[in-house]
């Protein structure tokens, strides 16, 4: 007598994987900075606070380097084109990359701003991220470095309050120092708050106002 | 941040997994998320469910496994959790890249990652006949 054996209509299968969700703009990111590396260029990704200075630090340092260099500056900003605008005062390729609703930058939007520019020309590329402490450290660019801006007239707990932004930094500018006092803002202890992070994060506190500073972040960038 | 868009890429995944197997039902994902990406679980699993409502796997469970995080010392070779910041003014302690045996940078080896580990799913029924010995 033949016996009939039926599966369970419950056959339950577990199935294990091993797919990380994070690959995707990570893959970009790796694609960007091949990309770079083949032509030799060093992008550095600018991120900080909306008003922490990214934009008056970049147009510094790009008026001090322009004539040794050549520079490009990406620029993202939602809806507006005015940190793109102050910056090419300085006759130096722009591209403004506009997000829209978009609170970070991501690899595919630089992925398509390189191909903007003629890397052949350039040795820097600033590109300026979202004023924006908490998305964009998520989202690689495929930069050489990130150098992270936050400014004494944010507050003291800056650092503590971000600590993913600071964690993935390879350089950290203290801005508008020369308004620290009347801030009531220790300079040195955001500088330790940061080594407390990440031990060999470079701190360079500066005031794009005054000058201070800015030959030390331009010795930091061409030593990346 | 962004817990939404990856509910969606687990969603999406989890469609086109299904789309080739004889998939009757998905019980559950299983994702594993590391103690230093920044994906927050509860967040996640609400955006999940939000997502699969109405879809042929809205009701399938989130598990959610928590990597904690793993670093290396190139400095002093040492390996094992970071360490960790803590302080009055902190609602938990920070993890940091700091080594917690010599205090240089360490780099990290575990717990960055967020990743789908498996998908338990039950199979359309088709009734095998086996003969008896």
């Amino acid at each position: 007598m033949i016996q009939t054996i039926e599966a369970s209509p419950d056959e339950i299968y577990d199935i294990e994987l091993e797919h990380s969700l994070l690959e995707a703009n990570a893959e970009l990111a790796k694609e960007n900075r091949a990309l770079l590396d083949r032509h030799g260029v060093t992008a550095i990704d600018v991120m900080g606070a909306i008003g922490s200075g990214k934009t008056t630090l970049i147009t510094r340092l790009v008026e001090r380097l322009k004539d040794r260099l050549g520079i490009a500056v990406f620029n993202g900003d939602a809806t507006t084109s005015t940190d793109a605008d102050l910056i090419a005062n300085q006759s130096v390729p722009v591209v403004q990359i506009a997000t829209v609703n978009g609170c970070h930058l991501d690899a595919n939007l630089v992925g398509k701003a390189l191909r903007k520019v003629n890397l052949e020309k350039l040795r820097l590329i600033f590109i300026e991220n979202i004023g924006n402490l908490i998305c964009p450290a998520e989202f690689p660019l495929g930069s050489k470095a990130r150098a992270v801006v936050v400014s004494v007239t944010e507050g003291p707990y800056m650092v503590r309050k971000h600590p993913h932004m600071f964690l993935g930094a390879q350089l950290v500018v203290v801005n508008k120092i020369d308004l620290a006092e009347a801030m009531g803002v220790s300079v040195a202890e955001l500088a330790q708050d940061v080594h407390k992070l990440k031990p060999d994060i470079t701190v360079i506190p500066t005031s794009c106002k005054t000058g201070d500073g800015l030959d030390d972040v331009t010795a930091a960038l061409l030593a990346v | 941040m962004h817990e939404l868009s990856i509910a969606s890429a687990v969603v999406e995944s989890v469609l086109e997994f299904v789309s080739v197997r004889p998939v009757r039902k998905v019980l559950a994902v299983r994702l594993a998320i590391g103690e230093l990406s920044h994906i927050e679980a509860d967040q996640l699993r609400f955006c999940y469910m939000a997502i699969t409502e109405q879809t042929p796997i809205q009701d399938s469970a989130l598990e959610i496994d928590r990597v904690e995080a793993v670093v290396r010392c190139e400095k002093c070779l040492y390996r094992g959790r970071p360490k960790y910041w803590e302080e009055a003014l902190l609602v938990g302690a920070i993890p940091t890249l700091q080594c917690p045996d010599c205090g240089a940078t360490v780099e990290v080896i575990e717990g960055n990652d967020c990743a789908i580990k498996s998908i338990r799913f039950a199979i359309e029924d088709d009734g095998l006949t086996v003969p008896a010995a």
